[in-house]
């Protein structure tokens, strides 16, 4: 991982840690969905999924239309029902 | 399904002087005794009056109105019974075991509205309000969120068969209780003109009493009219208790009034009454007590429920909840009369709690027999021991 890289992720280490702490539902929803971007990017499939995981939850949880989105990506590559 | 199991063995809580004091509560009322100290005193017999009387029949445990609106949830505790009450996206109610299929942890811990799905905070295993599981994440490893050993269609959260009636929300907790309507087909059948929508128009409108009492002792108080003389002497200005009836039937008993004229307002007004009803009811008012814990009492133009909590032995509380069939009565104008009639009840039930927790305490006393009944005023409250006595012998 590049040195811009590992800024990005530190940056969104913390917006999520952040967002956590604030239970902040939209955040933690946009924030994974990001992180699973980044790690696609990056050609890590497991990371990626790990991150959709998490941000479909929490859009399950609190009502984001982007639940149904991510469930989608997650069926795709066979990783939700 | 029989969802719960003490592991008790119930004929052993029956000791031989036990079940010949519950015998004796079965006599006809003339030769009746009431049911022994120990059906409130004994902590060895709350495991048998669990299984026999509250989980093996329909217990109230909350009001519809405690979730009125679409993705409504409300966590119940019911005699240590860990239940969550919903309403679902279509607008249907649900009871189920508040606790996820995976670890048993407690799903929901406040009451509130959820836009969408219940998360279990544990591992996040996802439900719908109508108990549909719908993700495990990392199931089957880091970002897989399934696993062919997990059918998800057999891992929904537990649902209890329940039924609304008057606004009152009953569980059946083993599984075994006929329906509903066979349960509570006579009072359904007698309340038939009030089965109808009934509507929660306010806070003002509830309150809770906790009462040092063992929960059966408000019942027994609530079925008679003999005692209103006496602990409500402000009746007596328009219910004397020659108006009063008894109500005795299988299920549920109780009594009746045939002067039924409150005053709530200097000039007379009254609320608006349940169109085309009976002209019996224009001053008739009927209370009863449907077996085992809810107190009921309908009206032309309100109905009330308390629903009986028994927190312990000699702790209930005791959940009130007024009832309006006209949903004009809650604009503003009415309000004023809401809260009379409201504070009317609470000063009811207030003048019974020291009868019931002195007889909570009158208990404690050992060489008490159960008490004897009077043949001409007491019979709906034989009528409740017979049918406690007979459901804890299994007959």
């Amino acid at each position: 991982m590049g040195e811009e890289a590992r800024r990005t992720r530190q940056t969104l280490d913390a917006q999520l840690l952040a967002a956590h702490a604030a239970g902040d539902a939209a955040a933690l929803v946009a924030l994974y969905g990001a992180a699973a971007a980044e790690a696609e990017a990056h050609g890590d499939a497991e990371a990626a999924a790990f991150y959709r995981t998490h941000a479909y939850v929490f859009a399950l949880e609190s009502g984001d239309p982007a639940a149904d989105a991510l469930h989608g990506a997650l069926q795709a590559a066979g990783r939700e029902e | 399904m029989t969802l719960h199991d003490t592991g008790l063995d119930p004929s052993a809580a029956l000791s031989p002087a036990l079940d010949a004091a519950l015998e004796a509560v079965l006599r006809p009322i003339e030769a009746a005794n009431g049911l022994p100290n120990a059906c409130y005193t004994e902590p060895g017999l709350q495991g048998l009056e669990r299984d026999r009387v509250f989980f093996s029949g329909w217990a109230a445990i909350g009001f519809a109105h405690q979730v009125a609106n679409p993705g409504d949830v409300m966590p119940i505790t019911f005699l240590g019974q860990p239940l969550l009450l919903t309403r679902d996206r279509e607008g249907a109610l649900h009871v189920f075991l508040n606790v996820c299929r995976h670890r048993g942890m407690i799903l929901v811990t406040e009451a509130g509205n959820l836009p969408r799905a219940i998360r279990c905070p544990y591992h996040s295993w996802c439900y719908e309000l109508d108990g549909r599981l719908r993700t495990t994440p990392h199931v089957g490893g880091p970002g897989t969120n399934r696993h062919e050993c997990l059918d998800r269609a057999s891992l929904g959260l537990v649902e209890l068969r329940m039924a609304e009636w008057l606004g009152v929300v009953f569980v059946n907790l083993d599984g075994t209780a006929p329906e509903f309507d066979i349960w509570a087909a006579e009072a359904k059948a007698r309340w038939a003109e009030f089965d109808r929508p009934v509507h929660f128009l306010g806070d003002e409108s509830a309150f809770r009493l906790d009462v040092k009492t063992n929960w059966k002792l408000a019942v027994e108080n609530y079925c008679e009219s003999y005692h209103l003389p006496w602990v409500h002497p402000g009746l007596n200005s328009y219910s004397r208790l020659e108006d009063h009836y008894h109500i005795e039937a299988n299920g549920f008993s109780g009594q009746g009034t045939t002067v039924y004229r409150p005053m709530l307002t200097e000039d007379g007004r009254r609320f608006p009454p349940i169109p085309g009803l009976s002209s019996v009811w224009d001053e008739a008012a009927e209370y009863i007590a449907l077996y085992p814990n809810v107190l009921l009492g309908v009206h032309k133009d309100h109905s009330f429920a308390i629903i009986l909590e028994p927190e312990s032995l000699d702790s209930t509380r005791e959940h009130i909840a007024i009832f309006y069939p006209d949903r004009a009565v809650a604009d503003e104008a009415y309000a004023p009369m809401r809260q009379r009639n409201a504070a009317m009840w609470r000063e009811v039930f207030e003048e019974d709690v020291f009868v019931v927790e002195g007889m909570q305490a009158g208990r404690h006393a050992s060489g008490f027999d159960g008490g004897r009944f009077s043949p001409a005023m007491d019979g709906p409250t034989h009528a409740f021991h017979r049918w406690i006595a007979a459901r804890l012998r299994g007959v």
